[in-house]
């Protein structure tokens, strides 16, 4: 079956700012699908209103939009393009929602616009958890049964017959309040009476127990014309209890027999064809009993998602871009394997390997939140690693993690770490058994299949061959690399020196060989230059390629402070390199990312991201040299040891980078240039902290040396604050790694500054003007371009010292700046000799091909081949605004205040003809509701309550009435502002949180600073969060908040495409 | 212990030895991840060394409802690492109780890229010091082995698997037809999916003669799978041609038998019908195998195991090609309306495999057979 003839121009919808639960995976199947379908002649049109993203460049599609994915912003935009039909399920639930409002609103309807890929019904059909069961029940799947109770009565009814263990969900709770497993009767009477009364309906779902079953996933696909394959299965680590995208998860599946695997596989396509996904990617998760192997039916999603992402990772099957084709019409049997390019894709991957991914949290990040693993989705990025056994796959996933050489590493036991799901549970489990916890022991304690914890302590068993060696043998180095061990782990264990490991295994020429992904089991021959290392093959001599090759090294998982604006620098980087006609060889372990699609570089290698697994590559692939300024950190930290090992660190020199990040010599250039620095000083003990503070004066900054993401870095304002930090953060703080103290600029502008230089010319990308004053995270601040409060000459002073910076530093490629400027000064805050989490940002704000410049500069390109004289960034007549997105309503006890330590996982932008027209869009883009009327709550510290005076008054001006605390209450009175008076939290009740609660208040200004007054104002900002009601904790984002608001109520905004970038 | 697999061409790979006899086989490899004991117990894998892709076996332990037949038939079994634990080594245990080499710490990946250059071919899993040493008794097996192998005797290999005597089933379906299977080396799981759907099964030896098929008076016929050379499987093909007499030369359609073939079945039926099999470079073994269905008018995904195939060019005309396998466009299902015979090259009773195309038996039992009877 051809495809749609009818179908010229579609729309696809992308999934908006990186949220938890929601990530770069949608940029890869985004990216996916709009290269196919621009490959079949269609006309593609991409909306999102995520800048960092790939897809948002221009090229990617016909035209990009970036604008809000809210209906009123896409609404115009359809009519504008009046498209075919509209896919949705490439961007996630934000994408499927939006479709939905579509449909429902008629809009759809009105234009001709027809839903591919999915229709409403089938999204509704999965999404509807009562439908859903019909579904279910039709086909004789099964799935846990529950019921509401609004009695004891009933409660105890309906315990008799689903039986024992019970979840206890009361309804309307927020964070599970009053909730829980009941494993006994007594448990359960106690518990249902609690839940009863917490529900404020007095209704609890009561549901049976499936914790402690094994989990697994299948990842579907399906035609119209009907055919069926599972491109992967996918078994869970961690039993059920544990949300999928936080589990450890393997595939394909190991501990299921074929009979049971295909009776699950029967069950899929039922559910699949019964839903009614007609084409595309879907996934289906089953709960199995360990013993019993009784079924349930978890959950389906009828489109491509987190899982589909990995799954393509793990067998080289591209889900989302043969989702694409099938919504336009195709069959399987059409459409080519790309791998094996001769057989078609109607198979099923078959895997000679085994694939392990392991996420990563950000407990650390959110101070107040438990660790503690549950249903709901917590983790803020995953690794992936590829072995050819579980034990060879999850070590080199662990190695991925970035914690260390070790890996597995040894940590102290606590038996509540292992008893209850947490980020750290595989740790303690490996521990335990090195203690001597038996297997037994720890299923009983943990569910975890026995299959797994064996394998796990095989590896363990082997810690004690390779230390009982007495002498490092051939034979004993060989197995523990077959076994995922590296040379860190055996150095460690065996007491002798990381490099010395090497040196041995090296003498007796034990390498790793790299193993093709070719979706086949090596049962037909591929091409596809998709790589991944082990000790298993012998290596075999690889095939020399016609070019010069050249290195990238990846960013690897993503966390707070490293994201996927560092993926978007590599995967361009990489199109650049090919261009000027490289071989490129891209290095990275994150399979949510572009740079991990391996049809994106010419060569892919899966691999963790250290010191010896990026040598052996090296070695491997014997390159013109390797970059490490796109990665963002993690590759900057590798640099010196790869140099050191005699690889060619392409662009700025190592002494660049040293330069830049060692305190002590910047500062000496700063100095030297006569560029203001915050004052500062280094501390190793509270008493050096002590004495810098009194040259200095509070408030000051503290914070570790060589950090990013602003990790433990803290506004302390007096003694007691800073004994308290020195206390908190002293196992961070040493003689080699000393605890810098810094002036606090209080109040200043901070801008971020991203340039390129090459060897005798630069390319300023852009000034970011942050929105938020000194103090809060770069990353976690709005920002705007071109700034609007900084003023002229103030923006050509900071490019000169820019530019002046980056030739003394002798750059060769990238530089970021932050700067803050403070009654006119302008002071140096730090410097970055990479790419920067602003560059994308700055990329679609200017159309300025940042980072080909940089490649170009990385190449040594002169100025009269670049002629950098064109790229001018002030040359714009758009204003764009850097919005940004939180995570604090997964994490129950987290405070939304913001701080030095970043938080945000994402950013929107908000493009305008002016300022206020970018700010609205930046803000409704980052889901903060603009509300038209109603009741704004502020509460205001001392030094805010001139500021926002005028703000105030402007918004009783506009039909909104105020409340406040006492203090802030009276201060508006006395200038003649009507408000009322509310109680504090410890002024008793009812009190503002009360009042928040009860869904009176619309808007919540609170702004407060000092350890203790952040602490007692902690209620407000949470019962905001629960209560999704917009809390603004900054007075310069009050203040843009009510420009936007202003702009809300004209109600006139336009949308358009992005220009294409300047051609290089 | 060490072992080593060392195939006729002298490729030889290392591995450790769990016990078992040294022992000779055709070495060929299956990219299935699931259903070992099922591989292990298939007929059709008589005097074959399995190598699987998939690197960990045994993960899931055994149990006898797994088995396909009351043996197990495989001459070897080659893989990266099998589960040997406190808590469970069934699978390695089963195999060496029957005696069955197992070999494990194989790099399968680099056997497999060698089996699917050079092609199919014998090998031996011994258990030796050296590598030499492994080389010198694996050549004296292979050579034989291979002696036995050609000698006329027993070349016909569905001998050696299909059941001696006539056995009988009742089916559960009492409205369902009456099937006579042609036992080549039949997997449980085709008696299975025909008790489901039939009222009476009447199995029979892979010699016996036309004529004692058909004073049963089924209402249709099934060809099983089964080892080895299609072309050596004589007594097979001679009676499968008379069935097929039988029904070009009867007058009424409903007199007709309709007859199924799986696998061997499909092949003795392309070869009687007067076509030509030849041998595949390596095989088709695996769970993954896309099929286009004519008949059906669907595309799905099967399991597969054969190495010989049936050549297209050689086909008579009548012969309607139903099945292709669409990895490498080779033929996969025959259809002669007239002579109301089908057969397909893969297996629709799966196990191990996925079981859309289990849709067959349903066709052979009821237009099949049915038709037989009412038209």
């Amino acid at each position: 079956m051809p495809r749609f003839k009818h179908v010229k121009k579609v729309v696809i919808l992308g999934s908006g700012p990186i949220v938890i639960g929601q990530a770069c995976e949608f940029d890869y199947s985004g990216t996916q699908a709009c290269k196919a379908l621009m490959r079949e002649g269609l006309e593609v049109v991409l909306i999102n209103s995520n800048p960092a993203t790939i897809m948002t460049d221009p090229e990617i599609a016909t035209r990009v939009y970036i604008e809000p994915l809210k209906e009123e912003f896409i609404r115009p935009i359809l009519q504008k393009e009046r498209p075919d039909a509209i896919v949705p399920t490439l961007g996630g639930q934000t994408a499927l929602n939006l479709a939905l409002a579509l449909e429902k609103s008629g809009t759809l309807k009105e234009l001709g616009i027809e839903m591919l890929g999915a229709k409403s019904d089938v999204i509704r059909a999965a999404e509807d958890r009562e439908r859903f069961c019909r579904i279910l029940d039709s086909v004789g799947a099964k799935y846990p049964r529950s019921k509401m109770v609004r009695s004891f009565d009933e409660a105890m009814a309906i315990a008799d017959e689903l039986g024992l263990p019970l979840v206890l969900r009361p309804n309307y709770t927020l964070g599970g309040g009053g909730g829980g497993i009941a494993f006994s009767l007594e448990e359960y009477k106690n518990k249902i009476a609690l839940a009863l009364h917490e529900s404020p309906s007095h209704e609890v779902l009561v549901e049976e127990s499936i914790l402690g079953w094994k989990e697994f996933e299948l990842e579907v696909m399906r035609d119209r014309s009907g055919t069926f394959v599972v491109i992967c299965s996918i078994e869970n680590f961690d039993p059920c209890g544990v949300h999928t995208g936080d589990s450890i998860t393997v595939a394909p599946q190991q501990t299921l027999s074929d009979d049971a695997y295909q009776s699950m596989r029967d069950e899929a396509c039922k559910i699949v064809n019964a839903v009614g996904v007609e084409t595309g990617g879907a996934n289906i998760q089953f709960a199995i009993h360990p013993t019993s192997g009784e079924r349930y039916v978890i959950e389906m999603n009828p489109r491509v998602s987190r899982s589909s992402a990995l799954a393509s990772k793990a067998t080289g099957f591209p889900i989302a871009k043969i989702a694409a084709l099938l919504a336009v019409g195709y069959t399987l049997d059409e459409i080519p394997n790309d791998i094996t390019k001769v057989t078609p894709s109607c198979y099923e991957p078959a895997l000679d390997y085994v694939v392990t991914k392991i996420p990563r949290f950000a407990f650390e990040k959110f101070p107040g939140s438990k660790d503690s693993l549950t249903t709901q989705m917590k983790s803020v990025g995953e690794v992936m690693a590829i072995g050819r056994t579980f034990k060879e796959s999850i070590q080199k996933a662990a190695l991925s993690l970035e914690r260390g050489p070790r890996g597995l590493a040894p940590v102290a036991v606590s038996e509540d770490r292992l008893a209850t799901p947490n980020s750290e549970r595989l740790f303690h489990i490996v521990q335990a058994l090195r203690d001597g916890r038996s297997v037994e022991d720890l299923n009983k304690l943990t569910q975890i299949a026995p299959w797994f914890l064996e394998q796990l302590q095989q590896i363990v068993e082997f810690e004690f061959v390779i230390s009982a060696d007495r002498e490092l043998t051939a034979h004993t180095l060989l197995k523990a690399k077959r076994l995922g061990f590296s040379d860190a782990a055996i150095a460690e264990i065996r007491e002798m020196n990381e490099r010395d490991v090497r040196d041995v295994r090296w003498r007796h020429n034990i390498r790793p060989a790299y193993l093709q992904v070719d979706t086949c089991a090596g049962e037909f021959a591929s091409q596809t230059p998709y790589f991944y290392s082990s000790y298993w093959s012998k290596p075999a001599p690889r095939t020399a390629t016609s070019k010069e090759a050249i290195v990238i090294l990846g960013s690897g998982a993503n966390r707070i402070g490293q994201g996927i604006e560092f993926d978007y620098s590599c995967v361009r980087s990489v199109q650049r390199f090919r261009t000027e006609g490289y071989h490129v060889i891209m290095v990275n372990s994150n399979p949510e990312t572009v740079s991990t699609d391996y049809d994106t570089s010419d060569e892919l290698f899966f691999e963790p991201l250290t010191h010896e697994h990026l040598a052996e590559v090296l070695s491997h692939t014997r390159p013109r040299g390797f970059v490490a300024q796109l990665g963002g950190q993690t590759p900057i930290q590798l640099a010196p040891m790869l140099a050191e090992d005699g690889f060619k660190l392409l662009g700025s020199s190592l002494n660049t980078i040293d330069l830049a990040e060692d305190r002590g010599r910047f500062n000496e250039i700063c100095r030297s240039f006569q560029i203001a620095i915050p004052k500062s000083g280094m501390a190793t003990s509270v008493n050096d902290a002590s004495k810098i503070v009194s040259s200095i004066g509070y408030p000051v900054l503290c914070r570790p040396s060589y950090v990013l993401g602003g990790r433990r870095m803290e506004v302390i304002e007096n003694d007691a604050e800073l004994e308290s930090y020195f206390d908190r953060h002293r196992d961070f703080i040493s003689e080699k790694t000393p605890c810098l103290v810094d002036e606090f600029l209080e109040r200043a502008l901070e801008v971020d500054v991203d340039l390129v230089r090459g060897p005798d010319w630069h390319v300023i990308g852009g000034i970011v003007e942050h929105i938020e004053a000194a103090g809060v995270h770069s990353g976690d601040s709005m920002g705007v371009v071109p700034p609007q409060r900084l003023k002229p000459e103030t923006e050509r002073k900071i490019e000169e010292i820019a530019v002046r910076l980056a030739d003394r530093l002798e750059v060769l490629g990238f530089l970021n700046l932050q700067l803050a400027i403070k009654n006119d000064v302008i002071y140096m805050l730090e410097a970055n000799p990479r790419s920067s989490r602003s560059v994308p940002f700055l990329v679609k704000a200017t159309s300025i091909p940042i980072v080909d410049l940089g490649v170009r500069a990385i190449l040594g390109h002169s100025s009269a081949q670049v002629r950098p004289e064109r790229f001018q960034w002030r040359k714009i007549d758009r204003v764009s605004v850097k919005g940004v997105v939180f995570p604090f309503k997964k994490f129950f006890e987290a405070d939304s205040i913001l701080g030095p330590e970043m938080k945000s996982t994402g950013e929107t932008m908000g493009r305008g003809r002016d300022y206020s027209e970018a700010l609205l869009k930046a803000f409704v883009a980052s889901q903060l509701v603009l509300p038209k009327e109603g009741e704004v709550f502020l509460s205001l510290r001392e030094k805010d309550k001139e500021e926002l005076l005028p703000l105030a008054r402007e918004l009783v001006s506009m039909g909104y009435t105020l409340s406040a605390t006492g203090g802030t209450a009276r201060f508006l009175r006395n200038h003649q502002v009507e408000c009322e008076e509310i109680k504090k939290v410890h002024e008793g009740r009812p009190h503002c949180v009360d009042r928040i609660r009860s869904g009176q208040v619309a808007l919540v200004i609170n702004t407060t600073s000092g350890r203790h007054s952040v602490e007692a104002s902690f209620g407000i900002r949470r019962s905001c969060i629960d209560y999704s009601i917009p809390c603004i904790t900054e007075s310069d984002t009050a203040i843009s908040f009510l420009t936007a608001l202003k702009r809300s109520r004209h109600g006139e905004f336009a949308v358009e495409p992005i220009p294409q970038l300047h051609k290089i | 212990m060490n072992g080593y697999l060392v195939l006729e061409d002298g490729y030889t790979i290392h591995g450790e030895f769990h016990g078992g006899d040294a022992q000779v086989g055709e070495v060929v490899f299956n990219t299935s991840h699931s259903g070992y004991e099922e591989m292990a117990t298939d007929p059709s894998y008589h005097s074959q060394i399995l190598v699987l892709t998939a690197t960990q076996q045994g993960n899931y332990g055994i149990a006898d409802k797994f088995w396909e037949s009351k043996n197990i038939w495989i001459r070897g079994f080659i893989c990266l690492e099998i589960q040997n634990s406190a808590r469970d080594s069934g699978w390695l245990h089963r195999l060496r109780n029957a005696n069955v080499p197992v070999l494990s710490g194989v790099d399968t990946r680099s056997l497999v890229l060698h089996l699917r250059g050079a092609g199919t071919q014998w090998g031996a899993v011994v258990r030796a010091d050296s590598e030499a040493a492994a080389q010198d008794e694996a050549r004296r097996l292979i050579r034989t082995a291979k002696q036995e192998r050609t000698s006329k005797a027993t070349a016909d290999w569905t001998k050696a698997v299909s059941r001696k005597k006539v056995e009988d089933r009742r089916g559960h379906k009492t409205t369902g037809p009456r099937v006579a299977v042609l036992d080549f080396g039949s997997k449980e799981n085709i008696l299975r999916e025909l008790e489901l759907r039939c009222r009476e099964i009447r199995i029979y030896p892979s010699d016996t003669k036309a004529d004692e098929i058909l004073n049963w008076q089924p209402d249709g016929i099934l060809l099983t799978n089964g080892p080895g050379d299609p072309a050596d499987v004589r007594d097979g093909i001679e009676t499968v041609k008379q069935l097929i007499a039988y029904n070009a030369g009867c007058k009424k359609e409903r007199d007709k038998k309709f007859i199924f073939g799986i696998c061997m079945g499909h092949q003795v039926l392309g070869l009687a019908l007067g076509g030509r099999t030849y041998r595949l470079k390596f095989g088709h073994r695996g769970s993954n195998h896309p099929i286009r269905d004519r008949l059906l008018n669907r595309v799905y995904v099967t399991s597969q195991n054969h190495g010989y195939n049936v050549d297209i060019e050689s086909l008579p005309t009548g012969v309607d090609v139903t099945h292709v396998n669409l990895n490498d466009q080779t033929v996969a299902g025959i259809y002669h309306r007239e002579w109301r015979c089908l057969s397909v090259q893969f297996h629709p009773e799966s196990h191990p495999g996925p079981h859309e195309s289990s849709l067959l038996f349903d066709y052979f039992t009821e237009q099949g057979c049915h038709g037989s009877r009412s038209n």
